[in-house]
């Protein structure tokens, strides 16, 4: 018996650049199944409605990751995505093009900023002479070493994560998750060579910008969970560089505090990120907030038993693994 | 009830409002405090990233603190939320527990991964509950339309802290309708304040938080309110730098979640601290008190 069915409003992101000023929101009724995915509707209106409607799809199937685009404001892929839920939650399903890339025409963005960011990784292997792969051997790692990889491998490049950044919104040297999470996967290669120098050069205006907002980890239809990789990278951007960036020194600082005091401190953390000359900077704003919440300034107030807190670090420092 | 209060580093020194507030609304809810001076900072996601065996290890001694007086854990700050919860579950991992066991048991620590972390905002929805509160509203926030902003780490990952939507959570909307204001459904409440990239580049911060408070207002929004006193920092004492970075006067309130409620339950705007604000409340505060509170009793 066939499933019963709901009437599905559809209001769809129409624009094309070249011809209109401005975006218009065009509406499509369709009886569907609940369980028909967002892209088979939007492939019925084109085919039966309007054959202007243009849209990037190809697989069907969450494999190609063409279909990425925005359903009720989440960056999603239209083939992925059932009409139901959203019908039940919105009352409607909008569906937009993805966000931080120029619209093209209707669904279509250009993407070129997305690629340029994923070139600038350099992702692909640059061999290590000092393990070079045995003879008649396709791969020299071990099922443990594949391991590290974590889930990044799953990774179809749909750009979802991309679409649903605030800090790539926000700020375009920011490479992106996908971008990102992609280095980790070259930076934990047994077989790169270049682990220490991708670490060093990502981190000026790159990986610091990361706002660990865990809206990429979100969208990610393949659960490649950027965000903790990316946690991941900073981490050994640290064992390689120790603080040089003001996002490292600001790490570094912190941990420093806690390990200390037990408490944060701010005016501390703030000499500690900037450097004297840098609080300068930060004086007229300091100013206007200590107005009104005196306590910014206070002397460096010890939590009881912070001294278990520098026992903790010490242990864990003792018996810490060496990274690669 | 009574549950170890755990007020993190801001509510003590900038935010202190916030305390103040949830002190208040506790009171009022019956809610008792235990307080605990032995109570560490929760790495705020810093330290996280400068080594992720430590921010667990610190957090579990935190953990075993409310552990040991037999007690769950009360947070007023998605981040620390995010971050206590981040330690119970990674502790789920064998080889990250026998190292954090390792670096207590010297101490004589021990944590049995009893604790339930629990944000005011789930406290307030779940164990007070929705009813209780409403009937408890001497002043409800008629004619206040509010934007809730839940910050990050409250809501994400969505499936490892399992209590709401990381993308369409409904609680705090849920407790402004219930305390008589009208909630503001825009796409930025569930996005990022800028903050934890306010010392890297303040520029872009600024510009994070300002697109935010843009589309609160663009929806209608007369205020917004955090559970997160990190978020606060960004939209409320930051708001004029968030202002230049989008080119655009912003000039809108901004509460912390206890400080509505308190307002609600009868609370004075001096005992919610709102004289503490950068951004004045002034303008929120009249919308409320011209409405009769007898008449608008729901």
């Amino acid at each position: 018996m066939a499933a019963s069915t709901v009437a599905a409003n559809f209001d769809v992101f129409r624009f094309d650049p070249a011809r209109q000023v401005q975006p218009r929101y065009q509406r499509y009724t369709l009886e569907l199944a609940p369980h028909t995915p967002v892209l088979t509707a939007l492939l019925r209106i084109r085919a039966e409605i309007d054959p202007s409607l243009t849209l990037r799809y190809s697989c069907r199937s969450a494999i190609c990751g063409s279909c990425a685009m925005q359903i009720n404001s989440k960056s999603r892929l239209a083939c992925q995505t059932p009409i139901g839920p959203e019908v039940e939650r919105h009352g409607r399903v909008v569906v937009e093009p993805m966000r931080n890339q120029p619209v093209l025409r209707d669904l279509v963005v250009d993407q070129a900023s997305f690629w340029a960011q994923y070139d600038r990784i350099e992702p692909h292997l640059k061999l290590d002479p000092a393990h070079p792969m045995p003879e008649g051997r396709t791969t020299s790692m071990t099922p443990e070493e594949v391991d590290r990889f974590k889930e990044t491998p799953r990774c179809i490049a749909c750009a979802a994560c991309f679409s649903a950044c605030p800090a790539v919104e926000a700020d375009p040297a920011f490479p992106g998750p996908m971008a990102l999470a992609k280095l980790y996967r070259f930076v934990v290669d047994p077989r790169d060579g270049a682990t220490q120098d991708r670490l060093v050069r990502i981190q000026p205006n790159g990986l610091w910008l990361c706002l660990r907002c865990h809206l990429c980890t979100e969208a990610c239809p393949k659960d490649v969970r950027p965000s903790e990789r990316i946690r991941d990278l900073k981490e050994m951007a640290i064992a390689v560089q120790g603080g040089t960036e003001h996002g490292s020194k600001h790490a570094i600082g912190f941990k420093d505090n806690i390990v200390d005091l037990g408490l944060l401190n701010e005016m501390k953390l703030v000499r500690q990120t900037f450097g004297v000359g840098g609080m300068l900077g930060q004086l007229p704003q300091g100013l206007k907030i200590w107005r009104k919440k005196p306590e910014v300034i206070r002397k460096p107030h010890r939590i009881e038993g912070a001294d278990e807190l520098e026992k903790i670090y010490a242990e864990l420092d003792k018996r810490s693994e060496t990274p690669k | 009830m009574k549950i170890a209060y755990y007020p993190g580093c801001v509510a003590q020194e900038s935010g202190k409002e916030l305390d103040m507030a949830t002190r208040w609304v506790c009171r009022a809810l019956g809610i008792e405090l235990a307080e605990f001076p032995n109570f560490s900072c929760c790495g705020s996601g810093f330290v996280d990233e400068a080594n992720e065996v430590l921010n667990v290890a610190i957090n579990a001694r935190n953990l075993a603190i409310a552990e040991k007086a037999g007690l769950d854990l009360l947070t007023i700050c998605s981040t620390c939320q995010g971050m206590l919860s981040l330690a119970n579950l990674r502790l789920k991992d064998p080889a990250v527990k026998a190292r954090v066991d390792g670096a207590l048991k010297p101490l004589g620590i021990e944590y049995r991964q009893t604790v339930k972390v629990k944000h005011l905002l789930r406290v307030l929805t779940e164990d007070i509950g929705i009813p209780a509160i409403r009937a408890k509203v001497r002043r409800p926030l008629a004619g206040l339309k509010v934007g809730a902003f839940y910050g990050c780490h409250l809501l994400r990952p969505a499936d490892e802290m399992a209590w709401e939507s990381g993308e369409e959570p409904h609680a705090f909307e849920d407790l402004l309708a219930a305390i008589g204001a009208t909630p503001v459904y825009y796409r930025g409440r569930v996005m990022c304040c800028g903050f934890p990239i306010q010392f890297v580049k303040p520029e872009t911060a600024a510009g994070i938080a300002g697109r935010q408070v843009l589309d609160a207002k663009a929806h209608g929004a007369d205020a917004m309110a955090t559970p997160c006193p990190l978020c606060h920092i960004s939209l409320d004492a930051y708001q004029n730098q968030a202002a230049k970075a989008v080119h655009r006067p912003l000039d809108l309130p901004v509460f912390h979640l206890p400080q509505v409620v308190g307002l609600a339950l009868g609370a004075s705007p001096e005992e919610m601290g709102l004289p503490r604000h950068l951004v004045s409340t002034d303008s929120a505060i009249a919308k409320i008190s011209s409405v009769p509170a007898a008449a608008a009793r729901p």
